[in-house]
């Protein structure tokens, strides 16, 4: 029975534990104010930064890298492609200790020709250390048989360049590396990883924008294990651009075969557009090899000794020799200084004044009377010795530089070298002197402070061939429209046009004339040709005493110090198609060595023309 | 009323008609339902929470199966009938907290767990219910006035408890059932002088009580002030967590689109943190909505224990309200980031079953204090 007294105490007890829990109550308030705070400042007032935060948190960007354009020649052959290659390779930090793993993958996978021969101390700062690339099929199955017993030994499967001619275009397309310091400096990371590779030089380098693309990106959702759970977004890569070669696949071969355990280069180019058909500098190397594409060495040990890497054709400074006398006959025409039939006596040297110094031509008893056609035909150097000192250097320079001597011509690769054509100016500032008549004696020969890349003497002979119009030499085509408008890079102007048939006309008999220096490419209802050899000294002849054949021989003792042999021509005439310069180190004769390359390109070249 | 003619409608008929099976059968309608609402919603969070795991829903399901036919079982005894069960209870926690401490499951760092066969569960979870109960079901064994020497009996008790499970290590439970220990030894009226005492004593040991902590839980606490400590630890997860609550904006992401909890960013998001679940997938919306239900359950509690008939009743209902209303706001504050990493549960919703079964235990004996009404 509850009684009044129960209820009382209930009442006390309820009044109680009223109060007790306002208490407790009072303290969570605390707790349930902040709490509500807190949420309210989470989801209204930073709520921007938590869902940026949040997004940051899930999405990632990958990029999207296209594979690198092709570089093919007109006709659709590949010269530069793309292949999947499989590498091995071990990190760096595990190559201490397991040699024993190299060694085993030496003696059961690897072929007998690419046996890691020396062990080398790994570089420190690259992460990985190659061991074989781009294995064969029967390595690739003998891996998969080893790969257990050998763990700390890796795959990778890669997209890398590769070149199915290897060698023959090495100087034309160049090759990859990897990013390096001064690249990384104004490339972003995310077109460029530290990993990617990139155009060195040759046309990889000058088009490496066209080639690469742009890269797209993807954006992936990922968990916070950095599992890729689905793909967002893509934008896709632009696909790069192929390039198409000007260069004729034919002549190239023949240019390269020409010039093998030589020193040189050969420059074919088409005087109506500037299409190079042939651009090959000897030595050269494999490029697959620094593209990672394929393994062994990039070059051979012969030509190990005279820079491989180093494009003659383009960067190489020769002195033209007397394949500049046709250009110097030719402004003495417009200059009136002579006639087609003005006469020289050539005594085997050329004095200025009595007892003065002799300027000796390169025949020991000279040509005897010479008029402009023999002293090209027979190149007579005491005929320019006399022209170029009546002509002064103003005059010769100024003209020279109409035909692009001392100018690069703007190909597309790097590192074409600037050909040197001396005024007064550049010999005070570069030599510090004042400009003698002597010095234009030799530049008359092409000799002395003048010098001419083999591209830039081909481009400058292109004015002869085509009359004065000289187009922009390129390797790549724009287009590949037929009617292709090729772009004008100067004109030569003479007051005169029949000069220049006068000059075509001794170029031509160069060949073709019994005395002709290169007469010995001349043949019997063969290829009009117009060509002009050049023997480039590089020991000037200045012992007085010595006559000129038996200082010749002390100098030819020594193959280094031998004459470069030159050959500059064009054919067939008339409408010429293709110029033609080669350039053989220490060939010595022009005409037996470097005119034959010439005439095999241009007869190649009729041939080709006519089958497509 | 023999003599009440059986035709006289008007006395019958609303006796008759005010018969409602559901209401004799779960007492207070309104709390049971908020309670159903609220597990119903733990359910579908849980599958989301868990990585779309069903098995893990079906499990949780059980659970609350069991737990809500053992609640209906309870509310209909006679408090009476179970409070000598409710007190002796108390040392069936001692004893698990103690054997925890021996034999505890394999495979994690602290002594937290038992392994028994099928299924795994913490001790101080059961505590931290069972022994506010026992507590209020000692205070009140008998009519009488509560003794001194009962406050300290009780006080001691808790503390037992406490320390037991600060061994584990577990500081922040330990605190946690300490909490729940003094809430009903408060509530049941201890004396302001013996808590003046308690503070006394509690000033010239707690230099001792700092000294003996372990190195990672002077780290929870300090983790509290700095949540950009340690990126990669409890600051990492209380960042990831405000992440998914702050990004799920006023509206939320939307059920099952939340990514910060879908893509795993979220700790633990489907026991102690999934709150930060519901805050991303249903936004600062759907959090309202829970609270509210959550506000409407402690109202009920609050309402049946202070027009409860015994002292006993009185006070089981209004400590377990406390409790309940302390757990919420321990979890919540602790995913907010307002304060340290503590392992609690959001009560009703979080995963694990030992959790689910004990609150909805002492919502039967909320619900047992309510009078059966016909």
């Amino acid at each position: 029975m509850r009684t009044i007294q129960d209820l009382r105490r209930d009442e006390k007890d309820t009044q109680s534990l009223r109060s007790r829990s306002g208490v407790i109550f009072f303290f969570l308030l605390i707790l349930i104010i902040s709490g509500v705070f807190k949420i309210l400042q989470l989801t209204i007032l930073d709520r921007v930064n938590y869902e940026t935060e949040s997004e940051k948190n899930r999405i990632i960007n990958i990029p999207i890298y296209p594979a690198r354009g092709l570089i093919k020649l007109e006709d659709g052959t590949l010269i530069a492609e793309n292949i999947v290659t499989k590498d091995l390779y071990i990190k760096t930090k595990l190559y201490e200790t397991s040699i024993d793993q190299v060694e085993q993958l030496n003696d059961k996978v690897l072929d007998e020709n690419r046996k890691i021969t020396q062990l080398q101390v790994p570089i420190q700062d690259e992460e990985k250390i190659w061991l074989a690339r781009n294995l064969s099929e029967q390595e690739l199955a003998k891996y998969e048989v080893q790969k257990n017993s050998i763990p700390n030994i890796q795959l990778e499967a890669k997209l890398r360049r590769y070149l199915p001619h290897k060698n023959l275009f090495s100087h034309v397309i160049g090759h990859l590396g990897l990013i390096n310091m001064d690249e990384r400096l104004s490339l972003s990371r995310a077109e460029y990883p530290d990993d990617s590779f990139i155009g060195k030089v040759g046309l990889e380098k000058s088009y490496e924008k066209t080639l690469r693309g742009k890269a797209g990106i993807s954006l992936m959702e990922v968990d916070v294990y950095g599992n890729k759970i689905r793909e967002i977004n893509r934008v896709l890569p632009d696909k790069p651009f192929n390039l198409t070669l000007t260069l004729d696949l034919r002549l190239q071969k023949i240019a390269q075969e020409e010039l093998a355990n030589r020193r040189g280069a050969v420059v074919a180019l088409d005087p109506k557009t500037g299409f190079i058909k042939a651009l090959v500098s000897s030595p050269d190397y494999n490029p697959n090899i620094l593209n990672g594409s394929e393994s062994g060495s990039s070059v051979s040990k012969s030509s190990m000794e005279n820079s491989p890497f180093f494009n003659r054709a383009i960067s190489g400074l020769y002195p033209p020799a007397s394949t500049i006398k046709p250009f110097i006959g030719l402004l003495g025409l417009e200059e009136k200084l002579i006639t087609e039939s003005t006469i020289v006596e050539d005594k085997g040297f050329f004095q200025l004044k009595e007892e003065g110094r002799k300027y000796r031509g390169w025949k020991e008893d000279g040509h005897g009377k010479v008029d402009l056609k023999k002293a090209i035909v027979e190149s007579s150097d005491v005929y320019f010795y006399e022209l170029a000192s009546k002509l002064t250097i103003d005059r010769i320079s100024s003209f020279l530089l109409r035909f692009g001597f001392g100018e690069i011509s703007g190909i597309d690769l790097i590192n074409e070298s600037k050909s040197i054509l001396p005024t007064r100016n550049w010999k005070l500032g570069n030599i510090g002197e004042a400009w003698f008549v002597g010095d234009t004696i030799n530049i008359g020969i092409g000799q002395g402070y003048i010098s001419s890349t083999p591209l830039q003497l081909a481009v400058s002979l292109s004015a002869i061939a085509n009359r004065g119009k000289i187009f922009q030499p390129k390797l790549i085509r724009n287009n590949q429209l037929d009617d292709y408008e090729p772009d004008l890079l100067m004109e030569v102007q003479i007051e005169n046009p029949r000069h220049w048939n006068i000059i075509e006309k001794s170029m031509i008999s160069v060949i073709n004339s019994w005395n002709g220096t290169a007469h010995n490419l001349y043949e019997e209802g063969g290829i009009t040709i117009a060509g002009k050899t050049g023997t480039a000294q590089i020991k000037s002849l200045t012992d007085q005493d010595l006559t000129v054949r038996e200082e010749y021989e002390g100098i030819r003792k020594d193959i280094e110090n031998r004459d470069h042999a030159l050959f500059a021509s064009y054919g067939p005439v008339p409408d010429p198609n293709l110029v033609v310069v080669v350039i053989v180190e220490n060939g010595e004769s022009g005409s037996a060595v470097a005119a034959p390359i010439a005439k095999r390109l241009i007869e190649q070249y009729q041939i080709n023309i006519n089958e497509s | 009323m023999s003599n009440r003619n059986p035709l006289d409608y008007s006395i019958n008929k609303p006796l008759v008609t005010s018969f409602n099976p559901f209401r004799y059968l779960f007492k207070d309608i309104t709390l049971v339902l908020a309670l159903i609402a609220v597990l119903l919603f733990g359910l579908a969070m849980l599958y989301s929470s868990s990585g779309q795991s069903f098995s893990m829903v079906i499990r949780q399901s059980i659970y609350v199966f069991v737990g809500l036919i053992m609640m209906i079982f309870i509310s209909h005894l006679k408090p009476d009938s179970y409070k000598n069960i409710l007190m002796h209870s108390y040392w069936i926690g001692l004893l698990l907290l103690i054997y925890v401490l021996f034999n505890p499951a394999e495979g994690y760092t602290t002594s937290r767990w038992i392994d028994i066969g099928f299924f795994q569960f913490q001790p101080s979870e059961v505590i931290r219910l069972i022994l506010p109960l026992s507590i209020v079901a000692y205070l009140h064994r008998k009519e009488s006035k509560i003794r001194l020497e009962d406050w300290l009996y009780t006080t001691l008790a808790a503390l037992m408890c406490s320390y037991l499970v600060f061994e584990q290590p577990d500081l922040g439970t330990s605190i946690i059932v300490f909490t729940s220990g003094i809430i009903p030894i408060y509530l049941a009226g201890l004396p302001y002088r013996v808590i003046a005492a308690y503070l006394g004593m509690l000033a010239i040991v707690s230099p001792f009580i700092w000294s003996s902590l372990l190195d990672y839980q002077k780290q929870r606490v300090l983790t509290y002030f700095d949540s950009n400590v340690d990126p990669l630890g409890d600051g990492w997860n209380i960042a990831q967590s405000q992440t998914a609550i702050g990004s799920g904006g006023f509206f939320g992401k939307g059920y099952l689109e939340g990514t910060q909890s879908q893509l795993n960013f979220i700790p633990e998001s489907h026991s102690d943190f999934i709150f930060s679940v519901i805050g991303e997938e249903f936004g600062l919306m759907g959090i309202t909505c829970l609270f509210l239900v959550y506000a409407m359950i402690i109202w009920r509690i609050f309402k049946i224990g202070l027009s409860a008939q015994s002292a006993f009743e009185r006070l089981a209902c209004c400590s377990l309200g406390f409790i309940f209303l302390l757990f919420i706001l321990i979890n919540v504050s602790m995913v907010i980031g307002i304060i340290p990493v503590v392992g609690v549960p959001l009560p009703l919703i979080s995963q694990g079953g030992t959790s689910i079964v004990v609150h909805l235990l002492a919502f039967g004996v909320i619900l047992s204090a309510k009078r059966p009404q016909l």
